[in-house]
C-alpha cells in the first residue's frame, strides 16, 4: 500500500483531513516548510514559503511570503475545522546553501525563518519544533493521521522531528 | 510564458548564451584535452516552479558549482553535475569523485567555465562583469536551484534561465550550465546588446 503524498510546491499551500495522507515538500533550500498540525482532529496543513516579506505587492492568501502565508494557512486550517487554539507549528528549512556577496540578498533562509516565527507569534500559534538554518537542503513530510513530521537532509536518512500523537513511541 | 521579454530579446539572449557556452567549451576542452559538443542553448523566461522543474527531479542529489557575478550586472552561474557525471569528469582528471580533491577539481572546472562564459558575455555587451570565487555544494537539486533563483530572481514571478548543455566526447558525461541574472541585470544586458525594451 502506497501512502498518498500531496506535493506542496514553492509558493503553494495545502490542507488535508485525510489521516492516510502525507503532505510533502522536496528540496527546501532557503525556503521554509511551515506545518500546522491539529493532532486531535487529524488535520494538517503545509505551506512552502519562499521569501520573508510581501512588501507592497501583497497578494492576499499567497503562500509565497511569510507575512501572508501564515494567515493564509491559518485561514485554510480554520475552514477545514481546526480552531486556532488547537494548532501547533513546525518549521523546517531556511538554510543558506551558498554564501553571497550582494548585500540585497543576505541570508534569505534566516530572514524567512525570522519572519515566519514573527507571524506565528502575532497569530499566537505555539511552535512545537524547528529544524532550520545550516547549509543543507531538506525534505519535509507531514503525516496527517499521526500529526507527526519527518525530515531528511541531503545525504542523510529520514528522522522524526515531531512525534505527533504517539509521543511515547519515540523516534 | 515569456511575458517579460519579446521574441527578439530572447533570441538575442540565446545567441549570447551560444557564444558564451562556445567560449566556455573551448576553455574546458583545452583543460581536459577532449573535444566538447554544445547543444543549442535555451533562453526561457519561466515561472519559478517550472524553472526548477526544468532542471531535473527536485530530490536528485547533484554537485553544483555556483559562481556569483558582480559588477554592471548581478547574476549567478550554476553548473550542475550528476553523480555519474562527477565520477566521469573526475576520472578524466585523475582524481577521485566525492573526495575533497574531487570536489575541488569540479570547482576548478566550474571556475574555468564560468569565467570564460562571463568574459564572453562582458565583451559582447560592453558590461564590466566580475565573477566571484566558485562555491561547490553537493545537495538536493531542488534546494540548490531554488535557493539560487530566490537569491537572484527574488520576488519576480518569472526567472530567466540561459541553459546550455556541454557533452564531453568519450567521457559519457554532460553538464548543465545555468545563468540566472537579476531582472535589472537582464535589462542592462539587453541594453548592451541594443535590444532594450
Amino acid at each position: 500500500v502506497t501512502i498518498p503524498e500531496v506535493m506542496v510546491r514553492m509558493g503553494e499551500l495545502a490542507v488535508s483531513r485525510d489521516p492516510a495522507e502525507m503532505l510533502v515538500t522536496i528540496g527546501l533550500g532557503s525556503c521554509i516548510g511551515l506545518a500546522l498540525i491539529d493532532r486531535k482532529r487529524e488535520i494538517a496543513g503545509l505551506a512552502h514559503v519562499m521569501l520573508p516579506d510581501s512588501g507592497k505587492n501583497a497578494e492576499r492568501g499567497s503562500a509565497k511570503f511569510a507575512d501572508t502565508a501564515v494567515p493564509a494557512l491559518l485561514e485554510a486550517m480554520t475552514a477545514a475545522g481546526s480552531p486556532r487554539s488547537s494548532l501547533e507549528a513546525v518549521l523546517v528549512g531556511g538554510a543558506q546553501m551558498f554564501a553571497r556577496k550582494s548585500e540585497s540578498v543576505l541570508d534569505i533562509g534566516g530572514r524567512n525563518e525570522e519572519a515566519t516565527l514573527a507571524a506565528l507569534e502575532r497569530a499566537r500559534v505555539r511552535v512545537a519544533a524547528v529544524e532550520t538554518g545550516g547549509t543543507k537542503g531538506r525534505t519535509i513530510r507531514v503525516h496527517v493521521g499521526q500529526g507527526s513530521v519527518t525530515v531528511r537532509e541531503a545525504g542523510g536518512s529520514e528522522f522524526e522531528l515531531h512525534a505527533g500523537r504517539f509521543e511515547s513511541v519515540g523516534a | 510564458v515569456s511575458t517579460h521579454y519579446t521574441d527578439l530579446q530572447l533570441d538575442a539572449l540565446r545567441e549570447l548564451a551560444n557564444i558564451g557556452s562556445g567560449t566556455a567549451a573551448t576553455a574546458l576542452s583545452s583543460m581536459c584535452g577532449t573535444s566538447i559538443d554544445i547543444d543549442v542553448p535555451r533562453a526561457a523566461a519561466l515561472p519559478l516552479v517550472e524553472a526548477i522543474d526544468s532542471c531535473g527531479p527536485a530530490d536528485a542529489e547533484v554537485t553544483g558549482v555556483a559562481v556569483e557575478v558582480l559588477g554592471d550586472m548581478d547574476a549567478t552561474v550554476l553548473i550542475l553535475f550528476t553523480e555519474a557525471d562527477s565520477a566521469a569528469l573526475c576520472g578524466m582528471l585523475g582524481v577521485e569523485a566525492g573526495t575533497e580533491m574531487g570536489l575541488s577539481a569540479l570547482g576548478e572546472i566550474g571556475n574555468v567555465l564560468a569565467a570564460s562564459y562571463v568574459g564572453a558575455l562582458g565583451s559582447l555587451s560592453g558590461l564590466e562583469l566580475e565573477p566571484a570565487p566558485p562555491q561547490v555544494v553537493t545537495d538536493m537539486l531542488g534546494a540548490m536551484v531554488g535557493s539560487v533563483l530566490l537569491a537572484t530572481a527574488a520576488s519576480d514571478d518569472v526567472a530567466l534561465l540561459l541553459d546550455s548543455a556541454l557533452t564531453l566526447e568519450g567521457a559519457e558525461c554532460s553538464l548543465s550550465f545555468l545563468l540566472v541574472p537579476t531582472s535589472e541585470g537582464v535589462g542592462r544586458l539587453l541594453a548592451g546588446l541594443g535590444v532594450a525594451a
